[in-house]
């Protein structure tokens, strides 16, 4: 399979900071999988992530997607942030914000997406007044609108409850099946990491680990960093 | 004198044209403005075009010219200051507003006697208004509309989310960067009618009423310029009516519009909350 993400030595520094971030991290993620970055708060799990939508500019090492630098490749992503910095009091609805992103307004995609992610009784109502998981869902449909190669999600379901959660990791699933999307996703819920992913990225700075969830359950750098959660988990599998 | 008796007026008729465009100018670009949380850059580039302002009574030329020029260079500063350093965007803002102003003041001192026309700009007056002046707002007051209309859905994703607008292909800097240019532009506009003190109540006042009761960014917009022209055409017919400055006049009138919205919409609350 060719990959659809190629991260080659990757050191990353934030302009104000003295640290790296990224140290030397280097994977590959074949197309129509699902990868799920791992790793403790302050491991540089968003940083990777804003690295490859090319937020942020690498002090080293390259990164490619389908062959192309991020830069080029803007129009094969979509990303779902961990927290949406919205304005609660901007008046606008949440069709009009998904029209600034996708103004192809009752074509056959846009009918199944919301259909599929459930929104369909939201669209008339403020951005503003919409519950944690309602914006997610909105989010996530804005990502799906776009028809992406590659979609990023940062933590998801944050804010979303149990139901919710279960919900969204189907929808996940089934955007890699049905759609043939590749998905990088940040996530710290083991069981779903273990459940639904094809490669697990263990990051704490570096690259702990990394390969399919059977592999790297049996590393003992992964049950260093997760102790007893990763034996837990390790039975379900 | 009978409000069609007004409207024959040749001084009232140019006040009222310039007031329906820069109205039109200050009360869209504002609802951008509010959004993106600019409202103080209004008032700073206001106030910092009292340089050009200065030059062009000292030369003897037209000041409304050189305080565009001097607006756009100054919104080009604080655009790359912005970008180049990370001193905060109000400290920036406020240092070139100093500036302007200590620059425009040193460059006045020049000209000894009463200036009617520096006056005129500082507190608006529509006596001034020349059809030069009409005819400079009306081509470059189209040229901002078309630029807000053709980048409305793009401004507005910037605003709202720079990440996405990024990962839509926009080219962010740029339009950004012409944001800031063309707003400046609107200032300028509105200044001889509104003065560099006032013009930017303009652009605030109407969409923030907007604001209070719009649950959709589409009435937001439709709200804010029908509120922009109310206040700015009332406050003419007023002001002329009581013989009384007409930058203050039309900002009292936007400013009660906006107390009378308030108060409304703060009894509708109140009586679905019952």
């Amino acid at each position: 399979m060719k990959p659809v993400v190629e991260v080659k030595n990757l050191c990353v520094k934030y302009p104000a900071s003295n640290s790296l971030i990224l140290q030397d991290v280097s994977f590959r993620m074949e197309e129509k999988s699902l990868a799920m970055v791992i790793g403790p708060n302050g491991a540089g799990k968003t940083t990777l992530l804003k690295a490859i939508l090319g937020f942020l500019s690498p002090l080293r090492g390259d990164i490619t997607i389908m062959g192309k630098k991020p830069q080029e490749a803007r129009e094969y992503m979509s990303y779902v942030p961990q927290r949406f910095q919205l304005d609660r009091s901007f008046p606008i609805t949440v069709k009009e914000f998904l029209l600034l992103s996708f103004p192809a307004l009752d074509s056959p995609h846009w009918h199944t997406i919301i259909s599929h992610v459930e929104i369909g009784s939201l669209l008339g109502l403020p951005l503003g007044n919409l519950s944690g998981g309602e914006l997610q869902r909105v989010l996530v449909a804005r990502a799906m609108l776009k028809k992406p190669r590659l979609l990023l999600l940062d933590e998801p379901v944050s804010g979303i409850d149990l139901e919710g959660k279960k919900n969204f990791y189907e929808l996940v699933n089934h955007m890699k099946t049905a759609h043939g999307i590749s998905i990088i996703m940040v996530s710290h819920q083991l069981d779903v990491v273990l459940k639904f992913a094809d490669r697990v990225i263990c990051l704490n700075r570096c690259l702990l680990c990394d390969g399919s969830p059977e592999e790297i359950m049996n590393q003992a750098t992964f049950r260093e960093l997760f102790g007893k959660e990763s034996i837990l988990y390790g039975h379900r599998i | 004198m009978e409000i069609g008796g007004i409207l024959t007026l040749p001084f009232m008729q140019k006040a009222l044209l310039g007031g329906a465009v820069s109205a039109f100018l200050l009360a869209l670009y504002g609802v951008f403005v509010i959004l993106k949380r600019l409202s103080f850059f209004g008032d700073g580039i206001a106030h910092a075009s009292l340089a050009g302002i200065a030059i062009g009574v000292v030369l003897g030329i037209n000041p409304l010219w050189l305080a565009l020029l001097t607006a756009v260079i100054f919104t080009s500063g604080i655009y790359f200051l912005e970008r180049k350093t990370t001193i905060p965007t109000d400290a920036i803002i406020g240092l070139i507003f100093t500036f302007g102003m200590a620059l425009g003041i040193l460059i006045i001192s020049l000209k000894r006697g009463y200036q009617p026309e520096l006056v005129s700009f500082l507190f608006g007056n529509i006596l001034s208004l020349s059809w030069e002046d009409i005819l400079a707002t009306v081509i470059l007051g189209t040229l901002v509309i078309f630029f807000l209309l053709a980048f409305r859905r793009s401004i507005t994703l910037i605003i709202l989310d720079r990440e996405e607008a990024y990962l839509q292909g926009l080219k962010v800097e740029i339009l950004e960067f012409f944001f800031y240019i063309f707003l400046a532009v609107t200032i300028v506009l509105g200044l001889k009618l509104l003065g560099i003190v006032l013009v930017s109540a303009i652009l605030i006042i109407p969409p923030i009423t907007a604001k209070l009761f719009s649950r959709s960014f589409r009435k937001l917009l439709i709200s804010s310029l029908l509120i922009g022209e109310a206040t700015v055409i009332g406050g003419l017919f007023i002001s002329y009516l009581v013989d009384a400055p007409s930058g203050a006049v039309i900002v009292l009138v936007g400013s009660a519009i906006f107390a009378g919205v308030l108060l409304i919409t703060s009894l509708q609350k109140r009586s679905i909350r019952l």
